[in-house]
């Protein structure tokens, strides 16, 4: 008899102290969407200029970009002339390429996902993985308050189990006030620093203060870099499903 | 006495006798001839399927390539140095390489690109004569590529299928391009099988903007008898500041498995020599304690034991020297017709893969003084000590035991 109260007690008590955690989780998981909302509404068309400068080359191109939802990007190149009208979409978990020079589609395979995306420093895979923090890593605050003379919030993210992702681990540090994104950091598996985000130069975009520069660096080459600079950012518009289909890609 | 004479008449009045002791020694002969040819054959075959087929007996390369296959990681001077490796006797031609994305209909595939110069590949490597389907590179069709057996049927192409490639050039831009399959070659290794495209070096130049420099150069000796390391130091002499390695050195495992098989080989030729010194230890001593009566007799005669000796002798050597030229010219003509024909073990493999490499499924004999004379000095050498021991006891006979032997 005793046992049986022992036990209900236990049972009663269980709810009670998972409930701790569970308003941390919530927590960390709106802030999150908050930074992840930054550029990205329900829908969103932005016109990006990016730099990449590496030891062989420095190269710009200007290009605008739609999304829908997580799943949907598109980005056209602007300038330069020379890849103008090159199209990116990705849809679900596919990238395609359309290349105005040969005029043909090309889906590419997980094994180019690593492969460099525009001559820039980020892959496809990162492109394909944007916006997924949320399912593929189990994320935590894990510091707050001063750091730098700032008052910051750092999450860290961790892979999941069984997360198809390629990093050890991820390092996001935000303003604590206006949950603006600062810095992250991304570990290779063997928890090796293995590039940085550094996000700056607020301007007012979409009609609130945004950072408006992103650059990339990895970590082997601290003077190699890919800047992404945003010139207008439109979000919550009206933008149809249709023009994530490749037929639309040959269409433009 | 003469004892030759009488040696060749013993021989020829026992004629059935020696001709089954003939036939045993020839046809050993024959038989240690073609399996010294298959053996070398296998060896120079494997070494073929390694070094004249894509490697080359030397390859240099910039610093770090190999580590770091970089675009920029560049042989500048590649012109005057396969210039000058070739003034010194070699054979020489320069690669350029590139990676990217190659599609075909719907499927795609990354792609491992190789520029050829098509003058000079022809004079080091055989990639040209393994061709499965289709022709080799022509330099007047810029855009026909041959590709890889398994990249082939990754995209589902075949010849004259056009062929989309995305990649990035040198200077940071997107490099696109059609291409149209001009051949497939056969399985060379398990790299050029899955992802290998090769195409004439100046399409590779102006697809990805490498105006100049080679990423490797691929050197092969005119003489294979020559000593490797020796060669590669002169190599290492005239390509300063630049990585260069001979192929068992990038290769150590299939290197260290050809060595192997060097002395595995051996072993089996022993083991083998020794069955065939029994069938003409057999033959001789038969031959000789056959006929103890008939020394007997000669010795009654008046025939000194050393006489005997060299009689037994005599004969076996008329014996020998017959059945060996038979074992030659069969041995020859059995191993020549395979030297050509090959042996075809496809029908037990697809193909033969060992380490990455993928080895001829056609194994030819191959003719080397070495496997032609020394079956025939083995086969000499056993018939002395063969018969050492019937002569010696025919010799010490005494006469009338040995009439009464029977």
């Amino acid at each position: 008899m005793r046992v049986l109260i022992c036990l209900l007690l236990l049972l009663s008590a269980l709810p009670a102290d998972a409930d701790e955690p569970k308003v941390i989780k919530e927590r960390t998981s709106y802030i999150l969407n908050m930074v992840d909302d930054l550029w990205r509404g329900e829908s969103s068309f932005a016109v990006v200029t990016m730099r990449v400068k590496t030891e062989h080359y420095t190269r710009t191109m200007r290009m605008e970009g739609w999304s829908k939802g997580k799943e949907k990007t598109l980005f056209r190149v602007l300038e330069p002339l020379r890849e103008k009208g090159t199209m990116t979409l990705k849809s679900e978990n596919h990238i395609y390429t359309y290349l105005p020079k040969t005029d043909r589609t090309i889906r590419l395979t997980s094994g180019m996902m690593m492969g460099s995306w525009m001559g820039s420093h980020l892959t496809n895979d990162d492109l394909v993985k944007e916006a997924r923090l949320e399912e593929d890593y189990d994320a935590l605050i894990s510091f707050e308050g001063e750091r730098d003379g700032r008052n910051i919030i750092e999450f860290t993210l961790t892979p999941k189990p069984d997360a198809p992702v390629v990093w050890g681990k991820l390092q996001l540090i935000i303003m604590a006030e206006s949950y603006t994104p600062l810095l992250e950091y991304y570990y290779d598996e063997d928890m090796e620093l293995a590039r940085t985000f550094t996000f700056s130069g607020m301007k007012m975009l979409g009609g609130m203060e945004r950072p408006a520069v992103l650059r990339v660096i990895p970590a082997d080459k601290p003077d190699e870099y890919t800047e992404f600079i945003y010139e207008q950012l439109e979000l919550d518009i009206p933008v149809s499903d249709e023009m994530f289909s490749i037929s639309s890609l040959k269409r433009r | 006495m003469r004892i030759l004479t009488l040696a060749s008449r013993n021989v020829r009045r026992n004629w059935h006798r020696s001709l089954v002791t003939m036939l045993a020694m020839a046809f050993a002969c024959l038989i240690m001839i073609f399996f010294a040819s298959l053996m070398e054959g296998m060896i120079q075959g494997s070494e073929r399927s390694v070094v004249s087929m894509n490697m080359g007996d030397i390859q240099i390369h910039a610093h770090g390539y190999r580590d770091d296959p970089d675009l920029y990681t560049r042989i500048d001077n590649d012109t005057a140095l396969v210039a000058a490796i070739e003034r010194e006797g070699f054979r020489a031609a320069g690669r350029i390489y590139g990676y990217g994305l190659l599609a075909a209909k719907m499927a795609s595939s990354g792609v491992h690109l190789r520029g050829i110069d098509l003058k000079q590949e022809v004079k080091v490597t055989e990639l040209h004569r393994h061709v499965g389907s289709g022709q080799w590179l022509d330099e007047s069709e810029s855009k026909g590529v041959v590709l890889g057996k398994k990249l082939a049927g990754t995209l589902g192409v075949e010849l004259g299928d056009e062929l989309v490639f995305v990649g990035q050039s040198s200077d940071g831009y997107m490099a696109n391009e059609l291409f149209r399959v001009r051949g497939v070659l056969k399985s060379v290794s398990d790299g050029i099988d899955r992802m290998g495209m090769f195409m004439p070096m100046q399409t590779l130049r102006n697809l990805l903007v490498i105006p100049e420099g080679v990423h490797e150069i691929v050197i092969i000796r005119p003489d294979r008898t020559t000593d490797l390391s020796a060669e590669t130091a002169r190599v290492e002499a005239l390509a300063e500041g630049l990585e260069v390695k001979n192929w068992k050195q990038l290769m150590p495992v299939i290197a260290r498995m050809i060595e192997t098989a060097d002395v595995q080989i051996m072993i089996m030729l022993v083991i083998f020599y020794i069955a065939v010194a029994t069938v003409v230890l057999n033959a001789m001593l038969m031959n000789v304690f056959e006929r103890i009566h008939e020394f007997g007799i000669m010795k009654a005669l008046g025939v000194s034991p050393w006489q005997l000796v060299a009689l037994v002798f005599a004969e076996t050597f008329i014996l020998t020297l017959l059945a060996s030229i038979v074992g030659l010219a069969g041995g020859w003509w059995v191993s020549d017709y395979y030297r050509i024909h090959g042996i075809d073990l496809s029908s037990m493999a697809e193909s033969i893969a060992y380490g990455g490499i993928a080895f001829d499924p056609l194994w030819y004999a191959a003719i080397t003084t070495e496997a032609l004379v020394y079956p025939v000095l083995f086969l000499f050498i056993i018939a002395a000590v063969a018969v050492i021991y019937p002569a010696v006891k025919a010799a010490m006979l005494r006469p009338v035991k040995a009439i009464y032997f029977r």
